[in-house]
């Protein structure tokens, strides 16, 4: 079976498989209906957060299985977090909570300062023990780079190390992996594809459109 | 394997199907599934001499699931417009041997003695005609063909187990005849006597009482005759359990005597990753409460089903315009899928097939074992009609294979749909190595999902670095649905 692999250091790549190019042309064509787009982003966003969960470390412990059988099993170690940029991060909150069911969910809201054109911060709603926990970072693309730099920033100021932060994307421009890196290269990337650049208008090319406009509103 | 070379080529081949790998044919066996050796049995008299309860007798005591009746009555020969017309005076002759359709029933019953659906015709005895209605039969274990004429053809003769006649005296067939015409069926005294005088009895003193002699057992007196009933009763649940016992024993043959590596078939086997073995690891202990084993089980199948479209799958190349107007050399998957699940413990699946394929066709099948015996049996199917030409790749779905001969069963009745067997793909989440060799033993081109694969002799396998056995617990027992639908 394919599994994930480490392409660079710290950046995790869902095994480009048939089936997950067959999922993202689907997401991508720009003639997918919305129903059909969520259907298929959910699915894919499903696969990311199984392979974020597998990053996490486990501990070998003894299972008493029923009829008095033991089984070399492991444990889930530590607590989670998910931390969505908002908007278009808060479409894989479903998918975190369809695999760790009572998972909490901290919010940050990031926009770009009409004046500066810099990213700014709104608005931040994070759980109070975040420092003890894991954190999947949940932003479906990564361009630039320049609001998850941003939310990173704010869960290090909450006590967060950068080696407890997995940042899950969907598509990933090589230019926004490198700014990312450069800043928080011990931060683990787990992206589905990997795009060819950033065009002028740093969209990704050739990505799949707004994802936050195709998931919520077209 | 690159999924992607530069949109040149048009075909991309499934990732890890390879079927033109050699597997030595000597190995495959042939698995006889008991609907292709039913036990034939047929029950012939007079009208009105009690043989279609006794028919019911049998079905009711022997208790067989898949057990048909078939009667004549639905056999008869569609009458010409002047024939129609005599048909409505009472003046045509039913009880001729040739107002039957018999090379019809000889057809129908040899096609499901092949484990073929057959089509039974619908006979309207108001319209004198065959009706546009027809019923399907797929597969039986015990066939029961009763009617005036049931050992009149030689050829319904050499395909019976078992053959019967009812000796009525013709006078008490007369009374039950004149009471059920005349009360049940709105004929009038002198019209019901006119027909018995000038058809029935003729012909039952030329055609019927004569095939007396081909019966294996006479009963004297219809229903009456309980001791003679009992007998029978007997002498066919003797027959039945040789049968069931013959087929069990063919079962647990296969796959005893065979080279078996997993990776000369088209076997997948979950990853063994932390996250895989933590869920295992809660769906394993006693200590796991049944919302966790829910949670944990609707995960598991989401990951089994993943991977069994990551492989098996044929994609065609094309250029996909994206939302930002730029072209991408995406991939079209050539086939569906259509799910049939395997009750209840394949029902386990269902949540997550939802969560997978928006809106994909389903089917499902009952297969059961014996209590007493073990030995399976097909109690029900339902699948999406035509199955075999949608060009679509089968999955079905079945949590554990433990002895595996319900999923060959299962199989079984695919193939007998005219399903191919390379476009089904078997995903379950525990299996036995005996459960999966015979499998493979009977159908080597059939593509296999596992989650856990446990085997006969301990060993260190890359897929069971654990060492399970196949008698383990969890491998033995079918305890997945129980603790799923709390049913146990």
């Amino acid at each position: 079976m394919a599994e994930a692999k480490e392409v660079d250091k710290n950046v995790i790549l869902l095994p480009q498989t048939n089936q997950l190019i067959g999922l993202y042309s689907i997401i991508r064509d720009q003639r997918t209906k919305r129903s059909d787009f969520v259907f298929y982003a959910d699915r894919i966003i499903r696969l990311l957060v199984e392979e974020g969960l597998n990053q996490l470390p486990v501990e070998e412990a003894i299972i008493k299985c029923h009829g008095g059988h033991e089984y070399k099993g492991a444990k889930f170690l530590g607590k989670i977090c998910g931390v969505s940029i908002v908007r278009a991060g808060e479409s894989m909150e479903m998918g975190l909570r369809d695999c760790c069911r009572s998972v909490r969910i901290g919010k940050i809201l990031i926009q770009r300062d009409e004046e500066t054109a810099l990213p700014k911060l709104f608005y931040e709603k994070l759980p109070d023990d975040i420092r003890d926990r894991y954190i999947f970072l949940l932003d479906p693309m990564l361009a630039t780079g320049g609001s998850a730099m941003m939310a990173v920033e704010v869960l290090l100021s909450r006590g967060v190390k950068s080696e407890q932060i997995f940042f899950l994307n969907l598509l990933a421009a090589p230019e926004g992996i490198k700014a990312f890196h450069s800043k928080y290269p011990d931060v683990k990337i787990i992206t589905g594809g990997i795009d060819e650049r950033l065009d002028e208008d740093k969209y990704i090319v050739p990505g799949l459109g707004d994802f936050g406009d195709r998931y919520y509103c077209i | 394997m690159s999924p992607r070379n530069g949109g040149r080529i048009s075909r991309v081949t499934p990732e890890g199907a390879d079927h033109d790998r050699n597997i030595d044919d000597k190995a495959i066996s042939k698995y006889i599934p008991p609907w292709t050796t039913p036990y034939i049995i047929g029950i012939a008299g007079n009208s009105g001499s009690g043989k279609t309860s006794i028919s019911q007798q049998i079905i009711h005591m022997i208790n067989q699931p898949w057990t048909i009746l078939i009667s004549f009555d639905n056999f008869y020969n569609p009458l010409s417009p002047e024939e129609r017309v005599l048909a409505f005076s009472n003046n045509f002759d039913f009880d001729h041997p040739n107002s039957l359709d018999l090379d019809l029933l000889v057809a129908t019953i040899d096609k499901l003695k092949h484990g073929g659906r057959a089509t039974i015709p619908v006979y309207s005895f108001n319209l004198h005609n065959r009706t546009s209605k027809t019923n399907i039969i797929y597969g039986a274990n015990v066939i029961i063909i009763e009617g005036l004429y049931a050992l009149y053809d030689q050829r319904l003769l050499d395909m019976m187990d078992l053959k019967i006649y009812v000796d009525t005296d013709l006078d008490i067939c007369l009374a039950r005849r004149l009471t059920r015409d005349i009360l049940y069926r709105g004929r009038d005294l002198p019209g019901a006597i006119k027909q018995w005088e000038k058809f029935v009895k003729p012909n039952a003193v030329k055609f019927v009482n004569p095939t007396m002699k081909n019966a294996d057992l006479i009963i004297p007196r219809g229903l009456d005759n309980s001791i003679a009933i009992e007998l029978m009763i007997n002498h066919i649940k003797k027959q039945l359990a040789l049968k069931s016992r013959n087929h069990l024993l063919h079962l647990k043959q296969l796959g005893v005597d065979m080279k078996f590596e997993v990776d000369k078939y088209n076997i997948k086997i979950l990853a063994d990753t932390n996250q895989v073995r933590g869920i295992n690891s809660i769906l394993f202990s006693e200590n796991t409460s049944r919302s966790d084993f829910i949670f944990y089980m609707d995960r598991m199948s989401v990951l089994l089903i993943e991977v069994a479209q990551q492989f098996f799958n044929e994609y065609t190349d094309e250029i996909i315009p994206t939302g930002n107007n730029m072209s991408y050399n995406g991939l079209r998957m050539n086939q569906d899928y259509i799910a049939i699940t395997v009750m209840q413990s394949g029902d386990t699946f269902m949540k997550s097939i939802k969560k997978c394929f928006a809106d994909i066709k389903l089917g499902k099948l009952l297969i059961q074992s014996d209590s007493t015996t073990g030995e399976p049996q097909l109690h029900f199917e339902s699948l999406p009609a035509n199955i075999n030409e949608y060009e679509s790749k089968i999955l079905l779905f079945d949590s554990q294979i433990i002895s595996g001969a319900g999923a060959i069963m299962a199989i079984q009745v695919l193939l007998d749909h005219k399903v191919e067997e390379d476009d089904i793909i078997l995903v379950c989440y525990l299996a036995t190595e005996i459960g999966i060799r015979r499998i493979v033993n009977v159908f080597p081109k059939i593509n296999i999902v596992i989650g856990k694969l446990s085997s006969m002799e301990p060993s260190n396998m890359w897929y069971n670095k654990e060492g399970f056995l196949d008698s383990h617990w969890h491998f033995r027992n079918r305890f997945i649905d129980t603790l799923y639908y709390g049913s146990g």
